[in-house]
């Protein structure tokens, strides 16, 4: 049995090299590595708190912009929004009527506002940013990505934790978090944070910053989704109970977006891993 | 197995039971909790609240004018008539040591604001006019308001229409008792012969077709905070 640095785990010879572990029958550092979740409980909690809160934020915030669907400030006209005056469906909103929705809206927002300061702090002070943060060859790394799922590359790329792609979605819905804050209170409170709003061009500005910023976070939620099931749906386990398979992953299976085998012939069945 | 067994039925049942309770405005259970945020956000707006905030609107920036949507609850839009009510006054009283009844005349000959400001309403849509009145901290000042007071509640004949605010807000700079927009004297559809305006308060906390200004020690609710609107209703 080796590490997946291959480096020798028995040492029974006496011939210590790299000692396992601090005393006898304690698992290797590899072993306890593969058996830690693959996500910490506290990604997990805040992850489906997350999904409750945006999903509460989205639609009630669109039963709010049914109120008055279109931008413009009265008498005068607005040069990006190609659909003023057509309501969004209602089955997307939630809230049954203005006053309800803007209730949901403004408590929803503090669930929203903490989770998203809990995840942040603890990815910060626990490490797991590091998979994560943007780096220099990711740009590199995401190309030869869409290349694979084109069909323009054999292999899947290596990875770490996550693809190059994945790495900027997730790095990319925090900050879009952030910004639905800013742009939120802005149009909360355009005259006692009146710097505020006048730094995002003012109150009609604010408004379209805040719905645009709604619309990407709905579209990284929505190839979030399709992704989870389309590349890697063991991956949901992951977010739910901790336990991940990496003979499963996307990169052992050689896995496009409905391209993919249950298990890879060239990598043999995980000896144990992290199964609960 | 079993646990993810134990996953699947748990949170299947916990939907079930969240979608059992709802009705189109959602879980019933909800409505204690959404209070309670709204009692924290009010508390939130009022520590931001600063009466030095101003809403400023640049000097040639283009108003509304027409475009600036008319409103009431009423079957009709509300219109005195002197032949029935005699003539308009605007009582002011309350927790006041010298309460006062102005006709249009009297507000008139007061000491006058004119301001261009943003009118935001709850709906989100804003409008821009150029309204002019008096202050209502000057209102304030001429009646003598008593340390007691600490709301004030806007009283109107449209219908039952009123509407109560946090004093700090109702004796902000920019809060008038209006009488004129645009330059001309204020129209039937905007609240004729005065109503409340600030850009401190969402719209429907404006209470227009003004009648009376009462000064209160508590709280009152009002015709859209106590349908489910905010009461605080700050900007």
């Amino acid at each position: 049995m080796t590490t997946a640095s291959g480096q020798s785990l028995g040492g029974s010879d006496g011939r210590v090299e790299l000692a396992p572990g601090p005393g006898n029958g304690e698992p290797s550092a590899a072993i306890q590595r593969a058996r830690r979740p693959r996500h910490h409980w506290v990604v997990r909690v805040t992850h489906w708190v997350n999904f409750i809160a945006l999903g509460l934020m989205i639609t009630t915030g669109l039963r709010i912009f049914n109120a008055y669907p279109a931008f413009a400030r009265k008498g005068e006209s607005f040069c990006c929004y190609p659909f003023a005056g057509k309501p969004i469906p209602g089955v997307l909103t939630f809230g049954g009527w203005l006053a309800g929705a803007r209730n949901y809206h403004f408590a929803a927002m503090w669930l929203l506002f903490v989770n998203g300061l809990v995840y942040v702090t603890f990815i910060y002070l626990h490490g797991e940013w590091r998979d994560l943060v943007p780096r220099r060859g990711d740009i590199r790394d995401s190309w030869e990505m869409v290349k694979f799922y084109l069909f323009a590359r054999r292999d899947h790329p290596h990875q770490g934790k996550h693809n190059a792609l994945q790495k900027s979605a997730y790095f990319a819905m925090p900050i879009f978090g952030a910004l639905a804050v800013v742009t939120g209170l802005a149009i909360w409170k355009p005259v006692q944070l009146a710097p505020l709003t006048n730094l995002l061009g003012g109150y009609v500005w604010a408004r379209y910053w805040h719905f645009l910023v709604m619309l990407c976070l709905v579209m990284l939620t929505v190839v979030h989704v399709i992704m989870v099931f389309a590349v890697d749906p063991y991956s949901i386990r992951s977010m739910i109970t901790g336990g991940y398979n990496e003979a499963k992953s996307p990169e052992a299976r050689n896995a496009r977006p409905f391209f993919w085998r249950r298990s890879s012939a060239t990598v043999p069945p995980s000896d144990g891993g992290f199964d609960r | 197995m079993n646990r993810r067994r134990f996953v699947t039925f748990s949170t299947s049942s916990i939907a079930a039971a969240a979608l059992g309770a709802c009705d189109s405005f959602g879980p019933k259970r909800a409505t204690s909790l959404l209070k309670l945020a709204e009692r924290k956000n009010e508390g939130l707006e009022r520590w931001l609240f600063d009466s030095g905030s101003r809403n400023r609107v640049a000097a040639g920036a283009r108003l509304s004018g027409r475009s600036f949507p008319r409103y009431f609850i009423s079957d009709a839009m509300p219109v005195w008539n002197e032949a029935q009510r005699g003539v308009w006054r605007l009582e002011v009283g309350g927790a006041v040591r010298n309460p006062l009844s102005l006709t249009l005349d009297d507000l008139m000959k007061m000491r006058s604001t004119t301001q261009k400001v943003d009118h935001f309403c709850v709906e989100g849509w804003t409008a821009r006019a150029e309204w002019t009145g008096v202050r209502m901290s000057e209102l304030a000042r001429a009646a003598g308001v008593t340390p007691d007071a600490q709301y004030v509640d806007f009283q109107s004949f449209d219908s039952d229409y009123h509407e109560c605010w946090d004093i700090d807000s109702a004796l902000h700079p920019q809060t008038l008792v209006a009488y004129g927009m645009d330059r001309a004297m204020l129209g039937p559809g905007h609240g004729a012969p005065a109503r409340v305006h600030s850009p401190v308060k969402l719209g429907y906390k404006n209470t227009k077709y003004l009648t009376r200004i009462l000064f209160l020690p508590t709280r009152s609710g009002g015709y859209w905070s106590d349908r489910g609107y905010e009461w605080y209703g700050g900007v």
